[in-house]
């Protein structure tokens, strides 16, 4: 009785905070807010939906059962089926789940005001993100580790299987094209970043033989020299960046980048993977997880104020300069990691359902992963928007609004309605090592100058430059990781798709189709990197709700087998934890895709771009509409014309993908409802555990413990 | 040992069994139990066949 008295008074403690801190979100009125609010209405908030809903949905709606073998423990081959312990397991799955995404999202959402993103990063991730990652785990895991499109051929029917699998194909190339823009954003004309990018390479090069062959399989003595090299090439790369005679063969065009990505993305689908690809994969990873630890301790030592206000006027008019749009449905397809993302459900069902060796596991791997990838979001809101609104600005807005001076940069965000002097703009620039941060588009930099300011004034406000510099670093890596895996997942599944009709080509080891296979994926990326970098109209500001988008209807494939399934099981009365976020996932990207593809304001949709730019080729001379939207000469008007085509066409795609999934799915579900029928499910037979909880065989030595 | 360094220790345990440090280790352990008196493959072997498996099944990650 004592202890549960304890346990009641200490959740209603949690929850007071987390009422208080949201409170002082909402209610307050002063020109700063304290990031410390926001971080603990966050941590207060996970921690009561882990206990609480999480918890209800485990035992209540899935019914997980410890005295059931998991497909780890049944077909056990020391390989990808193992019972692995539930911490190490976390760690994988957090790894694997937490790219580039969760920081990038966010940063560029925070043109509408800081509490937009909040609320949806930690209620979406509640609701949504976190049950669609942890459903299609424990799904999965029924199945013995069935990918999504497997699930969704079995549960839904073919044609619902064969929309997700186009879904994830395009996914992929959309994604890559606009992570590869991220990077080439944050490092075009700056050598300091291109210098030090560079430098990863022979650094993986040198790790890869080390482990390969001088001590295999060393990984953490390895990973530890890779770092401290890194850290040297971070050095290296301010020293390039102040020599005159270095600096200028150092500094890159846009184009010359998307070059170099193009032909780097290619190489290392091809190569080896022990090369360049799994040692690159440990250096980001522990890059990542030492940045983000990093992160959250500088936030909670520095409490630094944030800036920007609650809401800005952009939520509402969709004027907003760095994507246009309004707050519904765009805050919801921007931020996709880190509140909803579809992704997720690729890596929940394949590698991680193998690996877990107890059923109620899930909730821990699948939902609490998520939440701490959420946490990651939020801690990449507090970093953007700690810093002043108009330097926010005047990095993200559209570069073409912005001109190319720090005067004309200024001028423009005062026309946004926020004020900021060209002279605090030049210092900033000055202060993180480089030339201008004028239009430095993509996030990634603004993440950076947060970070490297939240990093500095730990240590007394010294250094600010090579934190700017570790943060681009740290951020290009791992999305070079990303691009490196994507196109190589991607080779493999045109080498599977082409090996239906034609069976030699699915060989992986066939280096004629693996060529060819890498070609046509980082052909297929490379080309829109390419129209984004030189898009009249702004790469990211057109690409990013594409991909938002795309990312989305993942995530309504994901919801909507999901539902499937509980309906199958028996369970319509709980239906709704998995329907209710299909609903608004639904709502949110048919809209989004709505406005893309109908909407008459030529800011927004695609084909009043296009109709623009006939218009114009057709007289000869830029029409009003492309003069606003600040074309400048008749070749942008022909850019224009192909871009928007190509953009316009693949949002009707995936709209329809949408439509298909859940009618589809619809079918199958009212024909249950209705009854009749015995529900098929292709779940694997039950057979009884012999693990015990600390996955030690029961009624044996466990495995290590005579050493 | 000392409990001031009982944390350090874990960690340090912890990084081994995530970066995969130490599954040479376990790949021993099982192989015995499984398949007592044959011959088992050399760390370099293992890693190399480990990291091959990996990688010619990828999973995906989030963007």
């Amino acid at each position: 009785m004592g202890n549960n008295l304890r346990r009641y008074v200490i959740w209603v403690i949690v929850a007071l905070v987390g009422a208080v801190c949201w409170g002082m979100l909402a209610l307050s009125r002063g020109e700063t807010v304290n990031a410390g609010w926001l971080l603990f209405a966050a941590l207060a908030s996970y921690a009561i939906a882990y206990r609480f809903y999480a918890r209800f949905i485990q035992r209540r709606v899935l019914e997980t059962d410890d005295s059931r073998a998991t497909p780890a423990e049944r077909l056990n081959n020391g390989r990808d089926f193992e019972p692995m312990d539930r911490r190490v397991l976390f760690g994988h799955h957090f790894a694997a789940i937490a790219g580039a995404g969760p920081l990038v999202g966010p940063v560029l959402a925070a043109q509408m005001g800081f509490l937009p993103g909040t609320i949806w990063i930690i209620v979406g991730v509640i609701l949504a993100g976190a049950v669609q990652d942890m459903t299609t785990l424990f799904f999965s895991m029924r199945r013995d580790g069935k990918s999504l499109g497997q699930m969704a051929r079995e549960e839904i029917g073919p044609v619902g299987g064969a929309a997700a699998l186009i879904a994830v194909l395009s996914i992929m190339v959309i994604l890559l094209a606009v992570l590869a823009l991220v990077v080439v954003l944050a490092l075009s004309a700056s050598p300091w970043g291109s210098f030090s990018l560079a430098m990863t390479l022979p650094i993986a090069l040198l790790m890869g033989v080390y482990l390969r062959f001088l001590r295999p399989g060393r990984v953490l003595e390895v990973s530890i020299i890779g770092v401290a090299l890194l850290i040297l090439a971070i050095f290296g790369g301010g020293w390039i960046s102040e020599s005159s005679s270095y600096a200028g063969a150092w500094t890159f065009t846009p184009n010359q980048l998307v070059f170099a990505l193009v032909v780097y993305g290619f190489v290392a689908s091809v190569l080896p993977v022990w090369l360049l690809l799994a040692p690159r994969d440990y250096l980001s990873t522990f890059m990542k997880i030492g940045t983000i630890a990093l992160l959250a301790v500088g936030i909670a030592v520095t409490l630094p104020p944030i800036h920007m206000p609650k809401f800005t006027e952009f939520a509402f008019n969709g004027q907003g300069p760095v994507f246009a749009g309004a707050l519904f449905p765009f805050v919801f397809i921007t931020i996709a990691c880190g509140a909803l993302s579809g992704f997720h459900s690729l890596v929940a069902s394949g590698t991680t359902p193998k690996l877990i060796q107890k059923e109620s596991q899930v909730r821990m791997i699948g939902y609490g992963a998520m939440l701490m990838e959420s946490f990651v979001a939020v801690m990449a809101i507090i970093a953007a928007t700690t810093l002043d609104p108009g330097v926010y600005f005047a990095m993200n807005a559209n570069p073409i609004l912005l001109g190319d001076t720090a005067q004309s940069a200024a001028k423009a965000v005062s026309g946004f309605g926020f004020s900021v002097d060209a002279q605090t703009l030049t210092s900033t620039a000055k202060a993180v090592g480089e030339e201008s941060i004028i239009g430095r588009t993509g996030g990634a930099p603004t993440l950076a100058v947060g970070i490297s300011k939240i990093f500095s004034s730990v240590l007394g406000g010294t250094a600010q430059a090579f934190w700017y510099h570790f943060a681009i670093m740290f951020e290009a890596l791992f999305i070079l990781t990303t691009v490196d895996a994507g196109t190589r997942v991607g080779r493999f599944m045109i080498q599977d798709l082409v090996g239906n009709v034609w069976r030699p080509f699915a060989r992986t080891s066939w280096l004629p189709a693996n060529l060819v296979a890498s070609a046509l994926i980082v052909g297929a990326w490379g080309y829109f990197l390419y129209a984004g970098v030189n898009d009249p109209l702004g790469g990211i500001n057109q690409l990013f709700p594409l991909f938002g988008i795309a990312n989305q209807l993942l995530a309504a494939v994901a919801l909507t087998v999901g539902t499937t399934i509980l309906i199958k099981m028996g369970k319509l009365r709980y239906a709704w934890i998995t329907a209710l976020p299909l609903a608004w996932d639904a709502a949110v990207t048919l809209t989004a895709s709505w406005q893309k593809i109908f909407s008459s304001d030529p800011a927004i949709g695609f084909f009043a771009q296009r109709a623009a730019a006939v218009q114009s080729l057709e007289s000869g001379k830029l029409n009003d509409t492309l003069k606003a939207l600040k074309a400048e000469s008749i070749d942008d008007a022909h850019q224009i014309l192909v871009n928007t085509t190509v953009d316009g066409v693949l949002s009707i795609l995936f709209a329809l993908m949408i439509i298909i999934v859940i009618v589809d799915a619809a079918r199958v579900w009212f024909g249950l409802i209705r009854g009749g029928k015995e529900p098929e499910m292709s779940e694997a037979p039950w057979q009884e555990s012999r693990l015990d909880s600390e996955g030690n065989e029961i009624g044996r030595e466990p495995v290590g413990a005579g050493r | 040992m000392s409990p001031l360094l009982r944390p350090f220790r874990y960690a340090w345990e912890y990084l081994k069994e995530i970066s995969g440090e130490n599954a040479y280790d376990r790949y021993l352990t099982v192989h015995a139990a499984t398949h007592p008196g044959k011959p088992a493959m050399s760390r370099g072997e293992f890693y190399r066949w480990r990291q091959d498996d990996k990688y010619n099944n990828p999973g995906s990650r989030c963007p």
